[in-house]
Formats: C-alpha cells, sequence, structure tokens
C-alpha cells in the first residue's frame, strides 16, 4: 500500500516537472511579450520599452528564465507578474480561495442533486421520473454556459433580486455575521447554480446508469425477492454497488476544481483565478499562465489520487489486487 | 471651471474592466493604475480636460524666460499630502529625479527628455522651483500634467536604498501611501475592489471657501467584461460607466428615464482607427509575397483609390451605429485646439477609385477582378485585433468596399499582441486596421508617430535610405512645431502637416468614435471630457444631490 501510494505521489511530481518545462516551452512559442503594447504609445520610445524588457529578465533565454523560475518557487514566491509588479504567489493565492470557494460549493450542489435524482431515474426506468430526469439532462446539456451565464445575469439585472456580479458587496466588511453570510450567498448563488447546472447532467447521467447497471445484477434480483423496502436496497445496497465509477468521476470533479469556471468568473465577476488567467494571457504575463497550469495540474493530480484512496478504501477488489 | 456647488458625504461607485496593477506613478503602465494614480495625486501644472488647456495645480503660478528654455514654478504653501506631511520644493526635486533615473525605466520619463537631453530642475527656495529646458519647447507647461508629485520624506529612503519601484504596490498598507489628490487608498480587496476616501488635507476649495472633496468615498469595482459592466450599470450596481460601446449605449438608452440615470455622447475622442499598408523595408527579409504587394502599397494613386473606395459612412452607421466621425485626416474633430478645418472631406466613390486605378495601368479581367500591370490579380490581407468587435466589422466593411473595385481583401483576425508582434516586430503583414490615442491633445505627443523615424511610426519602421520630399517635409514641419512656442504659427504647422498626411495617405483614416459614458442623474457637476480620465477628471467637484 505505502509502495503503491509512494510510487504514485513520484510519479505525479515528475508529472507536475514535466507540465511545467511543456508550459515554459509552449509559451516561447505564443507572439509579442507582455510590453509591446507599450509601443501603441507614441510617448514611450522603443529603448524604454527594451530596458524594461532586459530589467524583468523578458529577453533572456529559456533556460534561464525556467531556472529563475524554479529558484523563485523554492522561495515560494511561484515567479513574478510583469503586471503587477510584485510576486506571482499571493496574487494566485487570493484568487485561488475565491475560486475553490465557488466551484466547491457548485460541486457539492451538483452531487447533492445529482446521486438522488440519478438514482430515483434508474430506479423508475422508462417511467415518468425518468423520462423527467432525462429530458432535464438534455436541456441542460444543450444550453451552452455562456447562454445560461448570460440569462442568469440578465434575470439578476431585470429582478432585482440577485447581484448582477461580484463576490460580496462593497460595505460587506461594514456588515454583521450574519448579513457577511446572506451577502455572500446571494452574489454566490448565480454563478454557482450555473456551474452546478453544467456539470450537473454528466454526473446525474453517471449515476443513473451506474445504479441501473447494479439493479439488473442478481444480488439485487436476490435482495427484492427477499422482501428489502425498495429506498433500503437503493441507497444502502444498490448505490455503494455502483459507487466504483462514480468515485472516479468525483476524482475528476476534485481535479477540475480550479479550471472549470474560466468562463463563469469572467461573467459574474467573481474575483477569481479564471479571470487572472485570462487577463494573464492576454497580457503575455508569463509566471502567472505557468503557475495556474501548476496549480490546475496539481489538483488534477490530486483529483486522481484522492479517487484511487478511495476506491482503495471502498472497494475490496482493489485492496485484493 | 468652477462647478456647483455641492454637499459633503456619499459613496460613488465606477467600474473598471481590469484591476489596478500598481499605486506606484513611477512604474505605472496601465490606464486602470493611472485612473486610480490620477484620483490619488496631483501634478503642477494640469491640462484642464474639458478646455485642453493648461491650469496652476500644485503651482499657483510660472513665469517663463524670454527664450522659452527656463520656467520658474511657484509652489502653493500650506498644502499637505494625505499623510498631512507637508509639501514643499523638495517634494518637486525628488519626483523629477525619481522620474528622470534611468535605472527606474519610468515610461514617463521621455516626456522629460528634450532633444535627448533631460530637463533639469533645481529648488530656488522651499517654496519656489526652476525648470530648465535644453532647448525651447512648445508644450513645455503640458509636460506638468499628470507627473504625480511624490513625498519626499516617505519615498526617498526607499528610493536611496535601490526599492522605490517596488513601493506602493497593491498590497501596501494604505497608511504609507500618501499623495497630493483628492482622494486617498482606504482598502484594496484583490480581484473585487479598491476603495478611496477623500483626503482629508486636500488643497482645492469650492466658491465658497469649502474644503473638496465633496464625496466620502469612490468604489471602484473590476467588472472585466463589458457586457456585465454595461448590465450592472443597468442594474444601478455602479453609478458612472465609462468607455461604453455604441451597441451598449442603444441598449441603455431605452431604460434611461426609467432607472435614473443619464447617457452622454460627447462625441468624437482623440483615439482614431485607420487602415495602414506595410511599408517597410523587407529587403533583407525572406517575405517575397509582401515585398510584391508592396509596390502596389507604395504606390499614392493605389492608397487613394482604396481611400476613395471605403465607405466611411456606411462604417459610422453601422459599425458605430452613428456614434462616431468619419475621417479624413488623423485629427479627430473633438480635438477643436488642432484640428485643420480646412482639410476636405471626400465621399465614398467607387466609380472614381477606378478611374485612378486605370490612369495608374491597374485593369479588370472579365470577372471583375483588378489586375496589376504586370498581370498579377490584386489581393492583400488586413490584419486586425480579433478582441475588438468594431474593428472585425469594419475589416469585413472595407473587404465588401474593395471587392466593388475588384480588389480581393481578406479579413485576418489575430489576437492583439500577436497582432502586434507582426507590426512591431517581424513585419509578417500586408495590411492592418489599428487604433491610436494619447492622453493629450498637443500634437508633441505625436512626434513619434509622423517624424520618419518615430517608434510608433507603424507602417514603415525599418531604417530609411531615402525620403520623399513631403516625409522630409512632414519631419521638418514636426520639428520646427516642436519648439515654435506662439499657438497660431504652431497652428499653421501643424495643419500642414494634417494636409501632408491627408494628400499622402501614409495611413488612410477610417473614423473616430465618439465618447459615450452614463452617470445617475443625482451626480452633480458631471461634465464628461474626451481626455482620459473621461468621467472622473473632476472628481473633487462631483457630489450626490441625494446622499445615501
Amino acid at each position: 500500500m505505502a509502495r503503491y501510494f509512494a510510487r504514485r505521489i513520484l510519479s505525479s511530481l515528475l508529472l507536475l516537472v514535466s507540465v511545467s518545462i511543456l508550459s515554459f516551452v509552449l509559451l516561447e512559442f505564443a507572439p509579442g511579450d507582455f510590453y509591446e503594447t507599450l509601443r501603441l504609445n507614441p510617448r514611450v520610445s522603443e529603448a524604454t520599452v527594451n530596458a524594461l524588457r532586459s530589467q524583468h529578465g523578458v529577453n533572456s533565454s529559456l533556460p534561464v528564465r525556467y531556472f529563475r523560475w524554479v529558484h523563485s518557487v523554492s522561495k515560494g514566491e511561484w515567479g513574478y507578474s510583469l503586471a503587477y509588479d510584485s510576486p506571482a504567489a499571493p496574487i494566485l493565492w487570493t484568487r485561488a480561495k475565491n475560486t475553490l470557494l465557488l466551484t466547491g460549493t457548485a460541486m457539492i450542489l451538483a452531487w447533492i442533486i445529482a446521486i438522488p435524482f440519478g438514482t430515483w431515474g434508474a430506479a423508475r426506468r422508462g417511467k415518468a421520473p425518468d423520462w423527467f430526469v432525462r429530458g432535464t439532462t438534455s436541456i441542460l446539456l444543450a444550453i451552452p454556459d455562456l447562454v445560461l451565464a448570460l440569462l442568469l445575469v440578465l434575470c439578476a439585472v431585470r429582478s432585482g433580486y440577485f447581484p448582477a456580479g461580484g463576490m460580496v458587496s462593497f460595505d460587506f466588511s461594514e456588515m454583521s455575521l450574519w448579513a457577511k453570510f446572506r451577502d455572500l450567498f446571494r452574489h454566490l448563488f448565480l454563478p454557482c447554480l450555473c456551474l452546478a447546472a453544467s456539470s450537473f447532467p454528466v454526473l446525474l447521467s453517471h449515476t443513473r446508469t451506474a445504479v441501473l447497471e447494479v439493479l439488473e445484477s442478481p444480488f439485487i434480483t436476490a435482495a427484492r425477492g427477499y422482501g428489502i423496502p425498495v429506498r433500503r436496497l437503493l441507497f444502502r445496497h444498490a448505490l455503494p454497488a455502483a459507487a466504483n465509477p462514480l468515485i472516479s468521476l468525483f476524482g475528476v470533479s476534485i481535479g477540475v476544481l480550479l479550471s472549470s469556471s474560466v468562463l463563469i468568473e469572467v461573467i459574474f465577476g467573481w474575483p477569481g483565478l479564471g479571470q487572472l488567467l485570462l487577463e494573464a494571457i492576454l497580457q503575455r504575463d508569463f509566471f502567472l499562465v505557468i503557475d495556474s497550469a501548476m496549480l490546475a495540474t496539481a489538483f488534477l493530480v490530486s483529483g486522481n489520487l484522492i479517487a484511487d484512496v478511495l476506491l482503495y478504501a471502498c472497494d475490496p477488489r482493489v485492496r485484493a489486487n | 471651471m468652477l462647478g456647483e456647488s455641492g454637499h459633503y458625504g456619499g459613496r460613488l461607485v465606477i467600474s473598471e474592466r481590469t484591476e489596478p496593477k500598481t499605486l506606484n506613478p513611477l512604474t505605472a503602465l496601465d490606464g486602470t493604475s493611472r485612473d486610480i494614480i490620477g484620483l490619488i495625486s496631483a501634478d503642477l501644472i494640469h491640462i484642464n480636460r474639458s478646455s485642453l488647456g493648461t491650469e496652476a495645480a500644485l503651482a499657483k503660478s510660472w513665469e517663463m524666460s524670454p527664450d522659452g528654455r527656463r520656467y520658474t514654478l511657484r509652489l502653493r504653501r500650506g498644502v499637505r499630502f494625505s499623510d498631512g506631511h507637508p509639501f514643499d520644493a523638495d517634494d518637486v526635486v525628488f519626483t523629477f529625479e525619481a522620474y528622470l533615473d534611468e535605472r527606474l525605466h519610468s515610461p514617463q520619463r521621455e516626456l522629460l527628455i528634450i532633444s535627448g537631453k533631460p530637463l533639469r530642475v533645481q529648488k530656488l527656495d522651499a517654496y519656489t522651483v526652476r525648470f530648465e529646458l535644453p532647448q525651447p519647447y512648445a508644450a513645455a507647461e503640458r509636460l506638468f500634467d499628470s507627473i504625480a508629485i511624490l513625498p519626499c520624506r516617505l519615498l526617498k529612503p526607499l528610493y536611496k536604498e535601490g526599492k522605490l519601484a517596488d513601493a506602493w504596490g497593491l498590497n501596501t498598507p494604505p497608511e504609507q501611501i500618501a499623495g497630493l489628490g483628492p482622494f486617498r487608498v482606504k482598502e484594496y480587496v484583490s480581484g473585487q475592489r479598491i476603495v478611496l476616501e477623500s483626503n482629508p488635507y486636500y488643497w482645492k476649495i469650492d466658491q465658497h471657501g469649502n474644503r473638496l472633496p465633496y464625496l466620502r468615498e469612490i468604489v471602484c469595482l473590476l467588472i472585466s467584461n463589458p457586457d456585465a459592466e454595461t448590465m450592472r450599470f443597468e442594474a444601478g450596481e455602479t453609478d458612472v460607466i465609462s468607455r461604453l460601446s455604441a451597441a451598449g449605449y442603444s441598449t441603455l438608452e431605452k431604460y434611461e428615464n426609467a432607472r435614473g440615470f443619464r447617457l452622454y455622447d460627447i462625441g468624437p475622442g482623440l483615439e482614431y482607427d485607420f487602415l495602414f499598408f506595410n511599408v517597410n523595408d523587407l529587403v533583407s527579409r525572406p517575405l517575397g509575397s509582401i515585398t510584391y504587394k508592396q509596390t502596389w502599397f507604395r504606390q499614392l494613386a493605389f492608397r487613394r483609390a482604396i481611400s476613395m473606395a471605403i465607405d466611411r459612412e456606411a462604417i459610422v452607421r453601422l459599425v458605430y451605429q452613428g456614434r462616431a466621425r468619419a475621417m479624413w485626416s488623423h485629427v479627430t474633430p473633438g480635438n477643436k485646439l488642432w484640428v485643420n478645418q480646412e482639410i476636405p472631406t471626400g465621399l465614398h466613390d467607387a466609380t472614381g477609385a477606378r478611374g485612378i486605378l486605370r490612369n495608374a495601368g491597374f485593369f479588370w479581367r472579365s470577372d471583375g477582378r483588378l489586375i496589376d500591370p504586370a498581370r498579377k490579380p490584386v489581393e492583400f490581407s488586413i490584419l486586425h485585433n480579433a478582441g475588438n468587435v468594431q474593428q472585425m466589422q469594419m475589416a469585413t466593411m472595407i473587404q465588401a468596399d474593395l471587392k466593388e473595385i475588384g480588389i480581393e481583401a481578406h479579413a485576418v483576425p489575430l489576437e492583439f499582441r500577436s497582432m502586434l508582434d507582426r507590426i512591431f516586430k517581424t513585419y509578417e503583414y500586408e495590411a492592418a486596421i489599428m487604433a491610436l490615442a494619447d492622453g493629450d491633445a498637443d500634437p508633441n505627443v505625436e512626434m513619434n508617430v509622423w517624424v520618419s523615424d518615430g517608434g510608433t511610426h507603424v507602417w514603415d519602421l525599418t531604417p530609411k535610405r531615402k525620403l520623399e520630399p513631403w516625409q522630409e517635409e512632414v519631419d521638418r514641419l514636426m520639428n520646427e512645431q516642436l519648439v515654435t512656442l506662439d499657438y497660431p504659427s504652431r497652428k499653421r504647422l501643424y495643419d500642414r502637416v494634417q494636409r501632408l498626411i491627408w494628400e499622402n495617405l501614409p495611413v488612410i483614416c477610417l473614423v473616430g468614435p465618439d465618447i459615450l459614458v452614463g452617470a445617475k442623474k443625482r451626480i452633480g457637476n458631471f461634465h464628461p471630457a474626451i481626455l482620459r480620465n473621461h468621467t472622473l477628471w473632476n472628481s473633487e467637484q462631483l457630489f450626490l444631490r441625494q446622499i445615501q
């Protein structure tokens, strides 16, 4: 067991190093640099632009820049943001926390809804509840995230029930604890709903399929024969047996926590990593882009690792192998 | 400009599309940072965004020596920084020393270098400073605008340690930042907002002797998506919106009365869109197909025909919904001080364009395609910024207009920095649409654009072997206006530059978009201007008629 996880951790580290090298190489091919737009300012000379490039090492060779970044990672700075003129780490952590709040809540919401509805749909296969579940899934899958997000923002603007964007009100710091909670909830509701609605159909379909497969197995027929009530049968016997694919999917859900909300964050003005990443890409603020890619990879690797641990804990067959 | 007497208090909520990146005036590169810095700092002589003229700021008066090389500025007494410490000549001397320091690479340093030499500043007494210029400089007074005066007491120790460039980042505690502007930093929340509070030591007063500013706070929210920015203004979450698109303006117009805001179309700003051809010297580069097409691009008749074939009025109508002006010269009608009213405006004339091309030896194939004298079909690509919807629409319309005269033009959208890379570095493009704008109406800021060896001479950045007579004349005129001190003579020189540009079309000017903004009706003294910061340039005078 310990050897297996040590091997997994080692391969994850190697993956992270490979991703960092690949990110540097790929970004090397991106045309333009951070200081390119300064050339459009007629008041700024080419000499000043070049001096700024040299000062911040933009002109240095790829290996030099890579090792500088590695050195800065070792100091906990994670490179240097040219746009913010400061180490990248504090900028990233603040934004990553906001993203995790949004995506984490949306993920929990989506799973909480998907599991009972998926199980319910599977138990009533071919009947009205199943049609309802499948219909909802199809509709949500057909609506692009962008359209759904814009519709929700429009609803917020017209109705005035929810704020049209942002994370908290600007007088948040002056609010009582309860008012703060309410304010955060009101801001979180729509982007969270939008994110949950985009991942919910996938989770629901997987749950339904997995449970359906188990419901057709002989031990469930036997259990039915023993007169076990339907609810107990579904949630105590069928669902745990159908857990394996869902655990793997849960791992993926964790893995994409940092990278799944770029579009939603931009539309709802959520101050997360998505907005920062988009701006960094457009501005060629390379260290922020590389750090974001590294964080997303780290989450993906951790998600897979968590899924493996859960599978190990839940499935005796995995333990036996 | 004296405004209406206002009430104290209230919070104004504004939005910016990007986050400010720093609060250090020396190193700020982006517009948002400069907007925020503009609210927390002050300069010696200020350009009034409404009249476009200069006005006294921290310098209460100034004198120019008869030879135009020496400026003596008398500073206001009793002025204090936002942390309560007094301001005097030492702060001015330190500020200019810092801006001119080569090691800091301040983007504003160039402004203070005249004919390759830096201006010199000298303290005469605690409230008098003298600036010496290497040569007479026409726009000398305007140099002082936006050079934020820094507190010597706070920043000199950092300067000595070589840490000045890193000072005043976004995470610097607000009490360590001091300025002379109407507001000071209260709070910054990453990715969300920056809150400014009124500076209790601000030096300006209203006509009744009351200390300005009136507003208690300005909250600047980060809303990166333009549609979201429009919707949140409509929802009442923000009080002011700047840089509205024509489409956004039309959307908001419907709710103008119901939602208690007012929209302003203040006419064309200083920005203009233009089309230009790549006429860089590409002999040493393997760009054969472009080199061949340059034989067309270098012909005045060809450029004239293209200019004539483009229907600018249609661009104004369809792309900007009527909220822009068609342009035939590079100075927009918004720049009332410098626009040459004598420049004739043309009309879309495909027949005329065909005539010019025919006279230049071009002819048409039976299928209507234009063929050059060497029997090659005329075809080129037009690069434009993929992130700019208006430029994308313009490129498509130009494509259709050129088709009318048998030219196959291909619109090529490219991500902005990739496009700039091609224009400024690799020269791998045939034609491009771009927009240029700057923070001042004075012709001096355009030196780098029109002088043949200027860094923003975008259509031809390579070293020139031989200049055409009109180019030589433009160089001479631009350099002459730089040292001509009286306005009428300068205007005559710059009028001639405008005429030469119009006649020789190194760039084909297309349209000058209007400045469109919106604000809640209850905001007093709101007078949007064509210079940036369009809406908050008189922030100290703004007030809310109904306090929240």
